[in-house]
């Protein structure tokens, strides 16, 4: 069924202001949630942040008054929408337990992301992250075992997989090859503009996350999980928002913004288990959809361009968060040992590769140590392997010794 | 896949124990809540004897700790009200048939009371006390909810059931009083 957002009238801006009353909701439980909620929640908060500072530093950069009081408007209610969405969470649940979502949303939306994206290039990076935070799930489950004592599969629930991905020291490369070559905005398919945005958004709020949860454990051990898992997730952003057409407008980027917004509240509202959060995304979508227009409405008078030629006029087909554990084996099979090399891909390590993981590496890294420790303390590490063995012989768990 | 935990000696202090406890805990309520018949009355059962063990062992020993920090009587004291709160839901609960369709929900009721309990207690009360006491005093106390445990455990092994049964039968709050018979013994004599 084709839904045109640019057909549809949301609710008028003017009516979205919600009191304290109905930004106070209930939060979803603990651990009797569908673990695909918390993650469709945890996207939507990367969304609506990534939406807040873009406004932020388009009213930095803009010089006319109006357009300022306009994005000031609409920024206020997408900071209600951060509360609503991101206050979903429980508070029952640790800063860790939200790690381990944090990193299934990271696994089974770029999942999800690659497998859809029509661009080979595209794809490859993709792909080629993926393989990362699928690394980092394992790292923070262990951890979670460790000091927590309880396994991982009680959050991811079986659905996605707790194994090595591209082991995590193998990630820390020289800056400069973090920088990827960008769609051209002229020739790129709609779809591939709004997967970067949200790849990069989620990408981006994970990163936000580990900056400013990892100083406030107390174990030596996840203190420096966190820095070094929030290091790589710097080069992930670098990666994703590289990405990005840079000749894209500030205006023409808010329009994507809100569109690529409706497009997840959709998806969203579409898969949703739980009816009452699905009232929610509902509702999100019918205000998002005057954002459009007015994003919109914005464009056409700054620049005298008509957005809705640069979008479809039919939504795609729904972002879907489910099990991806075939296609990851079949990366990890094929791509483990990938680097980066300029704005490529690359299978061998490279001089520059070398150089920058002998000197960050100096010190046993701390995703190491976790397993160590782990391997330990219970005499094994911990991984949660539906399908058999791991695809890579040389990553296959070996007895403790 | 996936690992199990050898057993308690590698949960070496006070602290690490009681977290070791709390994840049970929510397992043990995830058994119950996925069980029927018999098997949901002795993952209850279970439940109960390891709530029983666990917040004793808090009140005879962690409590009185927390007690001796600045403003520890005002962090006690909040979580003796969230205590309270919940041993009146258990007790609710104690007199019900595990198969009484209002069983899950009163069941659910303890549940948040329990887990909202655990976490408070893991934020606001553990990591002072960590803060506070030596790795070897820390120690030192896991040894005596480790002997509670011994004598009380909550997943009897087979030879020892008859007499753990019988020891520990009947309501939550006649179990919590042996439990704390055996903690204070296994305190004075340490």
């Amino acid at each position: 069924m084709a839904f045109n957002p640019f057909e549809h009238r949301g609710i008028p801006i003017d009516d979205q202001f919600r009191n304290w009353g109905q930004l106070d909701v209930a939060p979803v439980d603990p651990d009797n949630s569908d673990p695909y909620t918390k993650c469709r929640i945890i996207a939507l908060n990367g969304l609506e942040v990534e939406a807040i500072m873009y406004s932020h530093h388009f009213a930095r950069m803009c010089p006319d008054i109006e357009t300022k009081r306009q994005l000031a408007k609409v920024r206020y209610v997408e900071q209600q929408q951060q509360k609503v969405v991101n206050w979903l969470l429980p508070g029952q649940a640790s800063v860790l337990e939200t790690t381990i979502s944090y990193e299934q949303v990271a696994t089974d939306l770029t999942g999800w992301v690659a497998r859809m994206e029509p661009d080979p290039y595209l794809k490859a990076c993709y792909e080629f992250g993926l393989l990362e935070d699928f690394d980092h799930l394992y790292r923070y489950a262990n951890l979670y075992e460790m000091i927590e004592h309880r396994k991982a599969e009680k959050i991811v629930d079986g659905l996605t997989e707790v194994m090595p991905g591209r082991p995590t020291y193998q990630q820390h490369r020289n800056p400069v090859d973090n920088v990827r070559e960008p769609y051209d905005r002229d020739a790129a398919a709609p779809l591939s503009k709004l997967h970067a945005l949200t790849i990069m958004a989620a990408e981006q709020q994970t990163m936000n996350f580990y900056m400013n949860m990892g100083p406030l454990y107390m174990e030596p051990i996840a203190r420096q999980l966190y820095q070094e898992i929030g290091m790589v997730e710097e080069e992930h952003v670098t990666h994703y928002e590289s990405m990005l057409d840079p000749n894209e407008t500030w205006y023409e980027r808010l329009v994507n913004h809100e569109y690529n917004e409706c497009y997840l509240y959709y998806s969203f509202m579409q898969t949703e288990s739980d009816p009452r959060v699905k009232g929610i995304w509902e509702l999100h979508l019918n205000m998002e959809l005057e954002h459009l227009r007015l994003a919109c409405d914005m464009m056409r008078q700054a620049e005298g361009r008509d957005p809705e030629a640069m979008l479809p006029r039919e939504l795609p087909e729904p972002v879907t968060f489910e099990p991806n554990k075939a296609y990851i084996r079949e990366l990890l099979a094929t791509q483990i040992d990938y680097t980066t090399l300029g704005t490529g891909i690359v299978w061998e390590a490279h001089e520059r590769f070398e150089a920058m993981q002998d000197k960050i590496n100096a010190e046993r890294p701390s995703t190491e140590v976790v397993i160590d420790e782990h391997r330990h303390k219970f005499g094994d590490e911990y991984r949660l392997q539906t399908e058999g063995a791991h695809p890579v012989p040389r990553l296959r768990d070996k007895p403790y010794e | 896949m996936s690992t199990t935990e050898k057993q308690y000696s590698s949960t070496e202090d006070l602290i690490d124990l009681l977290k070791a406890q709390h994840g049970q805990i929510r397992d043990l309520f995830d058994e119950v809540m996925h069980s029927q018949g018999q098997e949901r009355k002795e993952a209850f059962r279970a439940l109960v004897r390891l709530l029983a063990v666990h917040e004793t062992a808090e009140e005879e020993i962690v409590h009185p700790m927390a007690r001796r920090i600045p403003g520890g009587d005002g962090i006690v004291d909040d979580r003796l009200a969230e205590e309270r709160a919940a041993k009146e839901t258990l007790s609710e609960l104690d007199g019900m048939d595990t198969d009484d369709p209002a069983f899950l929900k009163t069941l659910d009721k303890l549940r948040m009371d329990v887990l909202t309990h655990a976490r408070a207690e893991e934020r606001y009360e553990f990591e002072r006390i960590q803060d506070e006491f030596s790795p070897a005093q820390l120690k030192g106390f896991a040894a005596a909810v480790r002997a509670a445990q011994a004598t009380a455990p909550t997943r009897p092994h087979p030879g020892t059931e008859s007499a753990t049964k019988n020891m520990l039968m009947g309501p939550p709050v006649a179990i919590m009083d042996r439990v704390r018979d055996m903690i204070r013994e296994a305190r004075d004599k340490g």
